[in-house]
């Protein structure tokens, strides 16, 4: 994905002792197993995802690896819109948009979050959010202008978060990365 | 704080190795402007290259009053051993962005001129490669199509051999800021160089926002001064001025700004005004860049002291005027004015940041902005004083 954050999710990872690629979506899931990947987690973009016609090339793609795949999965920002459009949720422009800081409350800490309770510091950007998971999707935190800032599949390993964990002024980012490592390697 | 999974040793290994089988036998030559980056990347190619590295200055005209003798001498230190030869170029620089207002227009002139000079000196030393401290954000930034950074080209499809005649080389590129200090620090640079505050390539040229001209350059080096020696010892990670023409837009969808800001204030719209200025500055919103417009809220006066040590307030006034209106990437507050002098504007900007590619603003006492507005003021050159409220997102940290 073209999001200017993607090589700080590769490099949180890294310093996390996790060997991590950061790959275009157009890759084959064959070759993404081949690799013996654990998992997969997808970045943000500048695109709009409203509706899964007329999407672009590299989200469509992304959309298509997301259906194909049993990996266990993290989304953010556009790909965690693209998740709730994918599976049958809706995304839609922002009433409010969200830039820079924000408090984000925590509901469910349901492992992704786990720690995180009752409200954490994280950095956003986005003109879109999502309006309506997905069935068989729960909402696990929200915040003042945003109610769906992560959810979760109820029995797959599949989580996405709308706010940005892979930057520094995200200081609490680095758990939700770590949890997320926790989760498959429980699974594993 | 110490990053794990970064090792400068190894890191030297392989990178020297790689310059050596690259470059073989012939001769680099390495653009330093006393920066972290370039520096640090001419440092990585002289352990590999030894005598054959051949390390410039280009005096662009655009940077800080002193600084292509202080950086020359600075690097001349044994610590670090680089005998820069130093290139005056300012007139050229200034020729070729006169007269532009496009902040990226303007970086691309820079560019190329940039790259005709660099050529120019490679010729004259048989160099058939050029070594430069571009890091993983520069990159990131201009082919996200956020900003184009002077020292970017291949990235972005400019074949360096057909257009300007040599090769370029990256040391650094897959790198941050805070790795490339740590690089910096296990080669030996003195702390206080490691640690120096970041300044662009392109330098006063995008801190002109608009038009450059040899007033607001004047200005701004002034100011700059001025906030390096007040804002200094907080130890922001970076901090500087801006120069910005007094000249508002006047659109309809601009007129109820200043309820939205008193509202978030607590104050009677009567107290407040919101000028939207006339030039555009640079941010980015949900990872697109925009080329907004910079807001700059005035509070009346016997209430604008009170607001400074309101931090909360004017964050959600910053919040509210960009939620309001899409083409405001920037939101700055009035420290103080002038009347009756020139129709000029400089916006403080101080922020705190890990790796640039996101940022918070920094809380710089309402007492220091004062002293710094106060001092500028004096020069007699400019009317308001601005400091910058927003975060990157949605403002980058320079304003073009």
């Amino acid at each position: 994905m073209k999001g200017q954050y993607n090589h700080l999710i590769a490099r949180r990872l890294q310093e996390l002792g996790v060997d991590s690629h950061l790959m275009p979506p157009s890759t084959p899931l064959a070759k993404i197993e081949a690799m013996g990947a654990d998992a997969l987690v997808m970045g943000g973009g500048p695109q709009s995802v409203r509706s899964l016609d007329g999407l672009a090339q590299e989200l469509r793609e992304a959309s298509n690896l997301m259906r194909e795949t049993k990996l266990p999965m993290l989304c953010i920002c556009v790909t965690h819109q693209l998740m709730a459009t994918t599976f049958g949720g809706m995304t839609n422009l922002a009433r409010k948009p969200e830039f820079g800081p924000v408090e984000i409350s925590v509901e469910d800490e349901d492992a992704i979050l786990e720690g995180l309770k009752p409200s954490f510091t994280a950095w956003e950007s986005h003109n879109d959010e999502v309006i309506a998971v997905p069935p068989n999707f729960n909402v696990l935190a929200g915040s003042d202008n945003c109610a769906i800032q992560a959810m979760r599949h109820e029995r797959r390993n599949v989580f996405g978060v709308q706010f940005h964990p892979e930057v520094s002024h995200t200081p609490k980012g680095v758990d939700v990365f770590k949890n997320f490592l926790g989760i498959i390697r429980e699974q594993s | 704080m110490a990053v794990q999974g970064f090792h400068p040793s190894s890191f030297l290994t392989v990178e020297t190795a790689r310059l050596e089988k690259t470059i073989s036998t012939g001769k680099a030559i390495a653009a330093v402007s006393g920066g972290v980056d370039s520096t640090v990347a001419a440092l990585v190619a002289k352990k590999a290259l030894g005598d054959r590295l051949v390390p410039v200055f280009i005096d662009t005209g655009f940077l800080r009053a002193g600084e292509p003798e202080d950086v020359k001498s600075c690097l001349a230190d044994p610590a670090i051993g680089l005998k820069v030869r130093l290139v005056r170029a300012g007139g050229r620089f200034l020729e070729a962005t006169r007269g532009e207002t496009g902040a990226e227009e303007k970086r691309k002139r820079f560019r190329e001129t940039f790259y005709q000079v660099l050529a120019e000196e490679a010729r004259k030393d048989g160099c058939d490669y050029v070594v430069q401290g571009t890091i993983a954000p520069d990159w990131i930034e201009t082919q996200g199509g956020i900003k184009t950074q002077h020292n970017v080209l291949e990235q972005v499809g400019i074949d360096p051999v057909s257009s300007f005649g040599f090769k370029i080389i990256e040391p650094l590129s897959d790198l941050y800021k805070d790795q490339v200090r740590i690089l910096g620090r296990h080669l030996n640079m003195p702390s206080d160089m490691s640690r120096r505050q970041p300044f662009p390539g392109p330098g006063l040229l995008v801190r002109c926002i608009g038009s450059v001209s040899r007033t607001k350059l004047n200005l701004l080096k002034h100011a700059t001064k001025i906030v390096e020696e007040k804002l200094g010892p907080f130890n922001y990670e970076q901090y500087f001025p801006a120069v910005i023409e007094n000249r508002f837009a006047k659109n309809p969808e601009f007129k109820d700004l200043k309820d939205i800001a008193g509202e978030a204030l607590g104050l009677p719209a009567s107290e407040t005004q919101v000028d939207v200025f006339e030039n555009r500055v640079t941010g980015v919103k949900g990872d697109d860049r925009i080329y907004g417009r910079l807001a700059g809220i005035k509070i009346k006066e016997d209430s604008r002291e009170t607001f400074g040590w309101l931090p909360d307030k004017l964050r959600q006034a910053q919040v509210s005027i960009v939620e309001r209106s899409p083409e405001v990437t920037r939101v700055a507050v009035m420290v103080k004015e002038r009347r009756g002098a020139p129709a000029l504007s400089v916006t403080i900007r101080a922020v705190s940041t890990r790796d640039f590619m996101t940022a918070a603003v920094a809380s710089v006492p309402w007492k220091i902005l004062k002293d710094a507005a106060e001092s500028i003021l004096k020069t007699g050159d400019a009317s308001r004083i601005y400091y910058d409220i927003t975060p990157k997102p949605p403002a980058t940290i320079e304003f073009e």
